[in-house]
């Protein structure tokens, strides 16, 4: 495999995380504008971690999903009370406050001879971890993907089960929720903090393959196609953000004949998709429609 | 098992619900009927938590309720239908009344050792008897969205019981009804009363109310203008005057 390729096949895995956390959001229905921000949280942590402490990777990586998690908990306190496009642009706001803090994080350490650490707008350098224990970046690749996989299967369990179809309920009628015996507020916030702990998980996963973070690299953008991999791919199971990403990546590498106007090409594909398909393309309908088929067949 | 102590409801300066008092016994089926905007859904809207009571106390078996939030009120034993029907669209029949499952009971066997001690397959029991009583278990594995307009009621009534309440509020559940349907409710209502649940029904067709009520209390701007045995609404002459229609 060469290594365009594999940089490839391995961001399509680490921004999956990120997919799935505004998946996860989206399924409570809320759309969050900030999920990059616990991507960016997770980066940081996980890659100060490492680098200045010497930390391994996976108890970093614990760390940090726990640090993502208390961040997106307490976004989600005040946020959550929001409606619709308030707690969208509640969380923009709160996204852009943490891209903010990162620019004025300056916290280096000299590490065999050299300054290592956040430095602001320059960025975080030498993230190397995985260099210094010898992995290979086709390691990498199937690690994240091994992570990716234990990740889906434990969302594919929990959509089948109550808690699953209550997320549902929740995001489709939040007052009919409540009026069914559901704490909708309390149950919001353990949604946020589970995608604010995956969020982060993709992030400290991005900050070792790519060495080098800084805090351009968690703005808006990143925001917005973390929703568009989500609606694109559908709501109606935890594979359809998945395939929104790898369609995403997939458009966007394949667009590069149209040179400078592939964002617009791609924008107008994206907005082409969710008019004729508001729900994704693996929208609840035909998921619905897809199992019941299955079970017929039994 | 319900008391509403001079319980009030302003939006702005529309006095919608102002002062009711009203008691429902254990067991009782009481009525409140009345003219469109007479108050009769804020006050469900009221004893369900929807939004917060003006002035005045609610009291639930005892304990004054006025403060709780929605979800609190369905655990201690309190489930409705509503106006609009409202259901989860894309989720099935089976789910609609999955997610329902919240009573305290349900919650507690809900527990990590509850659960494998039969707590699972005793929830999947009700659901099947839920699916039976409401004539929808051929549907089980439909979407809500695609049921036709009898079986939404139905499913809606279903899922208000999947909470095992002991006060149930039915807000016109017949309306839209053809004769034929509205003899098979009366049925279920009256079921359900056998089974010890107390119902407060709201509801515009007389036919329902008639049939079933074992009191009544009629609402006007607001306001209890009279209440009593079927009979004897039928008879009063203020009753008439507001509502049925009547010259006297």
């Amino acid at each position: 495999m060469d290594d365009f390729t594999l940089g490839l096949l391995t961001n399509v895995g680490l921004f999956s995380f990120l997919a799935l956390s505004a998946y996860l959001l989206l399924l409570a229905g809320e759309m969050s504008f900030g999920q990059q921000a616990f991507f960016g949280v997770g980066a940081y942590a996980g890659g100060i971690l490492t680098t200045l402490y010497g930390v391994p990777l996976p108890l970093a990586a614990l760390a940090a999903m726990g640090l993502g998690a208390l961040a997106a908990f307490l976004v989600g306190l005040p946020t959550l009370r929001l409606k619709g496009l308030y707690f969208a642009m509640a969380t923009l706001a709160a996204a852009e406050i943490a891209r903010l803090l990162f620019e004025l994080l300056h916290f280096q350490r000299e590490i065999e001879g050299e300054l290592a650490g956040p430095d602001g707008t320059q960025g975080f350098r030498g993230i190397r971890w995985i260099f210094e224990q010898g992995i290979e970046a086709q390691e990498f690749l199937l690690l994240t993907y091994a992570l990716l996989a234990l990740v889906l299967a434990a969302l594919l369990l929990v959509e089948r089960s109550r808690l699953g179809v209550t997320l549902r309920s929740v995001g489709e009628d939040p007052e009919l929720a409540a009026a069914l015996g559901v704490n909708v507020n309390r149950f919001k916030l353990g949604v946020a903090a589970s995608a604010g702990a995956l969020a982060a998980l993709g992030g400290v996963l991005f900050a070792h393959h790519n060495t080098f973070i800084e805090p351009r690299n968690f703005d808006i953008m990143l925001g917005v196609h973390s929703l568009a991999y989500a609606l694109i791919g559908g709501l109606g199971t935890a594979l359809g953000p998945l395939l929104g990403v790898a369609l995403d990546i997939g458009v966007l590498e394949g667009s590069r004949i149209f040179g400078g106007a592939r964002m617009i090409v791609f924008g107008g594909l994206v907005a082409v998709l969710l008019v004729l398909r508001p729900r994704g393309l693996l929208d609840e309908a035909l998921v619905h429609c897809i199992t019941s088929r299955a079970l017929q067949r039994r | 098992m319900l008391d509403l102590k001079g319980v009030a409801r302003y939006f702005g300066g529309v006095r919608a619900v102002d002062g009711l008092e009203l008691t429902v016994g254990d067991g009782e089926i009481v009525a409140l009927i009345g003219p469109n905007g007479s108050g009769k859904s804020t006050t469900v809207n009221l004893i369900a938590g929807v939004f917060p009571l003006s002035a005045g106390a609610i009291y639930f078996r005892g304990e004054d309720i006025g403060g709780l939030p929605t979800h609190r009120r369905l655990q201690a034993g309190i489930a409705r239908t509503f106006q609009n029907i409202r259901l989860f669209g894309q989720l099935t029949v089976w789910q609609n009344l999955w997610v329902a499952q919240n009573a305290l009971e349900d919650r507690a066997r809900r527990g990590f050792f509850a659960r494998w001690l039969g707590g699972r397959a005793r929830a999947r029991e009700e659901i099947f008897q839920l699916l039976e009583f409401s004539a929808l278990a051929h549907k089980q594995d439909e979407l809500a969205a695609n049921l036709a307009f009898g079986e939404q009621r139905r499913l809606e009534l279903a899922r208000a019981l999947a909470s095992k309440p002991k006060l149930l509020l039915l807000d016109e559940p017949a309306a839209g009804m053809n004769s034929e349907e509205i003899g098979q409710l009366r049925e279920r209502i009256l079921s359900l009363r056998q089974r010890g649940v107390t119902i407060l029904l709201i509801e515009h067709v007389m036919e329902l109310v008639m049939g079933v009520a074992d009191r009544i209390a009629v609402l006007n701007f607001g306001q209890k203008i009279a209440e009593g045995a079927p009979a004897e609404i039928q008879a009063d002459a203020a009753v008439r005057r507001a509502y049925l229609g009547g010259e006297a």
